[in-house]
């Protein structure tokens, strides 16, 4: 068994939660940008409930792993990005 | 199509076609189609096994999602396949005793053609009819049970309407008779609670590419305690215990594996927003219109599909005036023709009511941005459809539509 790793720090976490929101810009796609904004948001709000120290330690883990994916695929998603945006990011420029 | 011009790509309303494939998926699957090709039927090298040990655990992924055990877990190509494995293989291999078939009216096209195909080769089938909200009528399924029924196969949640079929009762009544259960759950897998034992399946059908993952790959679940038998309808390697011989695609098996383990992670979260959504886009289209009518039961349903039928205007223009907004309707869903769904049709809804009939899919990734303007274009259009109609004129002078003799041509 490995040692359970050591909850992070305030600064550590709130760090994290910039990073997530500043790779979930990036995605080129309307639904993968939003969904992955909200996700982490609504992520964070949900374990700030949580106290245990290797609960904490876990969804810390995991948000990093998270960040790891997203910034492949910001990447990935950017490659292959259709040169014709999505209907609703039209209206939402022009104020419609 | 022609002569319809949209300046942007259409807000992709249409989940039960298909869901975009989530990307932690992508990422999951990418490394094995890069360095990672090796086919995990290799048993001599590193190539072979790390592909086999990614196919392993994507079974214990899809196997942990539906609380089956992974060695009952059989790769296929989609729902599809799975579907004519489970009706016609079970009933080729027992069919020296078991001659009959019960099956529902508003089944996927795949169970219902394979049913055909078994009726051509003597067998009989039952089509057990369902009630006006979609759903069947358990001493119905009681009652058409005889001793020579090899298989009951009722579809989880519908495709086109999204209800949710008693599927526990069912198991339980099978149970009793002790008949094999089939389900088709591939629009029911990651969005409700999935559970071999609770619902006593024998066999289920599940597929990929509607719960964010790749097209092309699927499952098959066989119970083997009590063991059911089928026979393969694809000879070859051996494969998946014999009974879908071809080499198994890596990559698409991991990513329906990640599919599944993510759909257990985020369920709940994902039901709850598409409940308010769905929730957003009944209120948006309802407080400006009347006469609309939602399509099967709305109590026993999933959230995700919202079928929808509008009186008073005509089907084909409602759709060509919603380009915006990717949707399916009711009537030449599966082929060009203009028949309505068969599916409507077994819930009785009358044919003009049918024609209208537009299938909002909301999912994962569906934004209130999008359900809002959805909302908006659909009011817009039936308006529209509505002020040139004389129907709904007479409708709103208070004359009985049902009352009118009309004059022959
Ligand atoms: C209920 C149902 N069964 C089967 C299928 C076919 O699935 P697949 O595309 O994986 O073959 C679908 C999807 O079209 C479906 O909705």
């Amino acid at each position: 068994m490995t040692a359970a790793p050591a909850a992070p720090s305030r600064a550590e976490i709130l760090s994290l939660l910039r990073s997530l929101l500043r790779v979930s810009a990036k995605f080129s796609d309307y639904n993968i940008r939003e969904y992955t904004r909200r996700r982490t948001i609504d992520g964070f709000r949900q374990n700030r409930t949580l106290s245990d120290p290797s609960s904490v330690a876990n969804a810390f883990a995991d948000g990093k792993s998270e960040l790891e994916i997203a910034k492949r695929q910001a990447v990935v998603y950017s490659l292959y990005a259709p040169k014709v945006k999505s209907i609703i990011e039209l209206y939402s420029k022009s104020g419609v | 199509m022609k002569g319809v011009k949209i300046s942007g790509r259409p807000l992709y309303l249409d989940m039960q076609a298909t869901t975009p494939v989530d990307p932690r998926v992508i990422d999951a699957m990418l490394p094995y189609y890069l360095s990672r090709f090796g086919n995990p039927h290799s048993r001599t090298h590193l190539y072979g096994w790390e592909s086999e040990n990614a196919v392993e655990t994507a079974r214990a992924q899809v196997a942990s999602l539906i609380n089956a055990s992974p060695r009952e877990i059989i790769f296929t190509s989609g729902a599809t396949e799975s579907n004519n494995i489970s009706v016609k293989g079970v009933m080729h291999f027992y069919k020296d005793k078991k001659r009959h078939v019960i099956t529902t009216q508003t089944e996927h096209k795949c169970v219902l053609d394979s049913c055909r195909h078994l009726q051509q080769e003597g067998f009989d089938v039952t089509y057990l009819p369902v009630q006006s909200n979609g759903i069947i009528d358990l001493e119905k399924l009681r009652a058409a049970i005889r001793p020579d029924t090899g298989l009951v196969s009722v579809m989880a949640v519908n495709n086109e309407i999204g209800v949710i079929q008693p599927i526990e009762e069912i198991g339980q009544i099978c149970k009793e008779f002790n008949i094999p259960f089939h389900t088709d759950a591939a629009q029911a897998l990651g969005k409700i609670p999935v559970d071999v034992e609770k619902m006593n399946v024998s066999l289920m059908s599940l597929s990929g590419h509607k719960i964010y993952g790749p097209k092309g790959i699927g499952a098959l679940y066989m119970r083997r305690r009590p063991r059911i038998r089928v026979e393969p309808q694809m000879n070859g390697g051996g494969q998946e215990r014999g009974i879908r011989s071809g080499t198994v695609p890596t990559p698409l098996v991991v990513g329906f594996g990640a599919a599944c383990e993510l759909a257990m992670k985020e369920m709940e979260y994902d039901d709850t927003r598409i409940r308010g959504l769905q929730d957003r886009l009944l209120k948006g289209i309802r407080e400006k219109l009347d006469g609309v009518v939602v399509n099967g039961c709305m109590e026993r349903r999933y959230a995700g599909n919202l079928n929808l039928s509008f009186a008073y205007v005509e089907g084909e223009s409602l759709l060509m005036g919603l380009k915006e907004v990717a949707v399916s309707s009711g009537s030449a869903c599966t082929s060009a023709s203009l028949e309505p769904s068969y599916v409507l049709r077994a819930l009785g809804v009358e044919e003009d009511m049918a024609h209208t009939s537009i299938r909002f899919g909301i999912g994962r990734f569906t934004t209130e941005a999008e359900i809002d303007r959805a909302a908006e274009l659909t009011v817009k259009q039936v308006e529209k459809l509505r002020e040139m109609s004389p129907l709904y004129e007479m409708v709103k002078e208070g004359i009985d539509l049902k009352s009118i003799q009309w004059a022959q041509h």
